[in-house]
């Protein structure tokens, strides 16, 4: 169809604008982590050479000085969301799985059926996390897990594992059941028909549920900020921290920032397509 | 919903078979029921105790002013005994600075999940024309929502600075223009603080909204709209009588996870505000955090905890019972 020159042209409009409001703030912060502190404190300077001299200091400064520290951190961030996500995938490919394929009936259980269990696994993901906060600090310090990387693991896979079973169910749910039949009617177990045959073709399912859970563990601060205090600190935590430290450093946290978003906006970037594809399958069916 | 199980292997299959069903689905219920059952429960029969712990030290000061949160049972020694007590609940009525941290929460909600289903909406309908360029605005749209929230918080801080920001910059030249000052004081004042605090979380969550929508949106046929512009619609009756109703199941779907988001929200509001000023800006989220790590009351936490339970189940019925009256009768 053909449109009108000032419909496209509005169109255009909205798409460029709107691209700067999603831009720019990414813009700000990088164009500041090469501000000098009298660059920063002068006022708004937007351009590099043009309104004000950029510099390396910070960078260097965060990757020399503050190199271990970042790398601990990093580190901190790297391992509790990959456990949280294998851990994830796992328990919530198996329950999906289940719930796709079999009939439960929990008789002794207010008689619930396939569709309360899922609603009830969901339900879980919406709960406040400030429900957790009391019993998760007498948890945690009673069985040692404060500001341990196995302790963060728990409680970020306690939060991934509902919607990772709802979409893998939803998956599974896609998939035709005549593949597995053909494969137990040729002798194959249950288990071995799950792993070799429907877990390959699910992989785009798989992707998208580790992407959630790996970007959501990465960027949470509740939790990290209650069950960690030093050695176990993740970025977020990190970052938050900078706030009451020798004054607002603008220029180094601009640096830090944009170390700590990197990985996450950059499986943006890459995996769009699978992000789209698992939001959609999650909310508009269910 | 399709019948999930319609063709699923046999109910009372033999014991084989109820075996391997339990080994695929136990797994996650149990552990939902040992980290997420279990400590609720907990944190329940606490909430009807008294039980203080000293502050706790953490990574980023929640702190602020100590002396709203005073313990109540403060005579009470560190979880001696068990005696059951409302005394959590009661106080809960008299204490200003929660009834701020609900309303305040209640703000968060209604007018981030407006906001941006509005401006998500805008964008789907963007995004569903043809375009030179759809691809890559679509992830340029997308960015905001991957950046953790802390991060988006100091963005959020840096462009509403009142001085050193572009938009302060901006505000000035307008100011000499017309010549009549203009000078909004975003975090120094709580109502701009809390809508600097709703348009940080907007920026960031407008792409979920949009994708979702977007999604939506095509999966409307091509026939339905070819109808209508055949019978002589316009543009925008069609969006009125079509896109609309046919987009109310999932946008219901859309605001009521955002909803439930926003709920949560503290992150934000640690970085930039750190609640202030005064508990001008606290959400109920942050108030349970500092009850229990800062100002030691355990019990008192669990008991707010509860109360925002509630408020989000209200909500969430709520929300439901209104949107399916409202899906009917736009359909009807």
């Amino acid at each position: 169809m053909r449109r009108k020159f000032w419909q496209r042209t509005l169109l255009y409009a909205v798409v460029v604008l709107w691209s700067i409001v999603c831009l720019f703030p990414f813009y700000w912060l990088f164009t500041t982590s090469f501000k000098t502190p009298l660059a920063v404190s002068r006022g708004p300077r937007y351009v590099p050479y043009v309104d004000f001299q950029p510099t390396g200091d910070h960078w260097r400064y965060l990757f020399n000085e503050q190199g271990r520290t970042l790398a601990r951190h990093f580190r901190n961030s790297l391992i509790a969301a990959t456990g949280a996500t294998v851990a994830a995938v796992i328990l919530g490919a198996m329950g999906g799985y289940g719930l796709a394929r079999y009939r439960y009936h929990w008789r002794r259980f207010f008689n619930w059926r396939n569709d309360n269990i899922a609603f009830w696994i969901i339900s879980q993901r919406f709960l406040p996390p400030a429900l957790f906060v009391v019993p998760f600090l007498l948890l945690y310090s009673w069985l040692n897990l404060i500001d341990t990387h196995i302790g963060l693991i728990m409680a970020y896979t306690m939060f991934n594992v509902p919607f990772a079973l709802w979409i893998m169910r939803d998956f599974f749910m896609s998939l035709p059941i005549e593949l597995e039949e053909s494969a137990l009617v040729d002798g194959a177990t249950p288990w071995q028909a799950f792993v070799r045959i429907v877990l390959p073709l699910s992989a785009p399912g798989l992707v998208s549920v580790a992407i959630f859970s790996f970007v959501f563990s990465w960027n949470e601060f509740l939790y990290a900020l209650m069950l960690t205090n030093y050695e176990a600190i993740t970025l977020p935590v990190l970052i938050a921290g900078q706030n009451n430290t020798r004054g607002i450093q603008w220029w180094y946290i601009s640096a830090l920032t944009l170390t700590a978003v990197a990985p996450v906006v950059l499986i943006g970037l890459m995996l769009e397509r699978y992000i789209t594809r698992g939001l959609t399958a999650g909310a508009i069916k269910g | 919903m399709t019948q999930p199980h319609a063709s699923a292997h046999k109910e009372e299959g033999r014991p084989h078979e109820r075996t391997i069903k339990r080994i695929f689905l136990m797994p996650a219920v149990i552990y939902l029921l040992l980290l997420s059952v279990f400590p609720m429960l907990w944190s329940l029969s606490i909430s009807f105790t008294e039980y203080q712990r000293g502050a706790m030290r953490t990574a980023v000061d929640v702190g602020g002013d100590a002396s709203a949160g005073t313990p109540a049972g403060a005579e009470t020694p560190t979880g001696q005994g068990i005696r059951l007590t409302l005394r959590n609940y009661e106080r809960m009525a008299s204490d200003q600075r929660l009834h701020t941290a609900a309303l305040n929460t209640l703000t968060y909600v209604i007018g981030g999940v407006l906001l941006q289903y509005v401006v998500g909406f805008l964008l789907a309908l963007v995004l569903h024309q043809d375009f030179w360029g759809r691809n890559i605005a679509r992830v340029i749209f997308l960015m905001p929502m991957m950046v953790t929230p802390v991060a988006a918080a100091y963005m959020g801080r840096m462009l509403f600075d009142s001085r050193l920001s572009p938009q302060a910059h901006l505000q000035r030249l307008l100011s000499s223009l017309i010549g009549w000052e203009i000078s909004i004081p975003w975090f120094g004042d709580g109502r701009w603080a809390t809508l600097a605090i709703i348009l940080i979380d907007s920026w960031q969550w407008i792409p979920f909204m949009t994708l979702l929508l977007l999604a939506g949106m095509q999966s409307i046929p091509e026939d339905i709209y070819e109808a209508a512009r055949v019978d002589g619609a316009s543009s925008f009756q069609i969006l009125r009588k079509i896109t609309f109703p046919l987009l109310l199941p999932i946008s219901l779907t859309a605001i009521l996870i955002r909803g439930l988001e926003i709920f949560k929200i503290i992150d934000i509001i640690v970085v930039t505000t750190g609640g202030g000023p005064g508990s001008a800006t606290e959400s109920l989220t942050m108030y349970i955090f500092r009850t229990a790590l800062t100002f030691g009351n355990f019990s008192y936490a669990a008991a707010i905890s509860y109360a925002l339970l509630v408020l989000v189940v209200l909500f969430a019925t709520l929300f439901l019972m209104l949107g399916r009256r409202f899906a009917r009768q736009s359909i009807a």
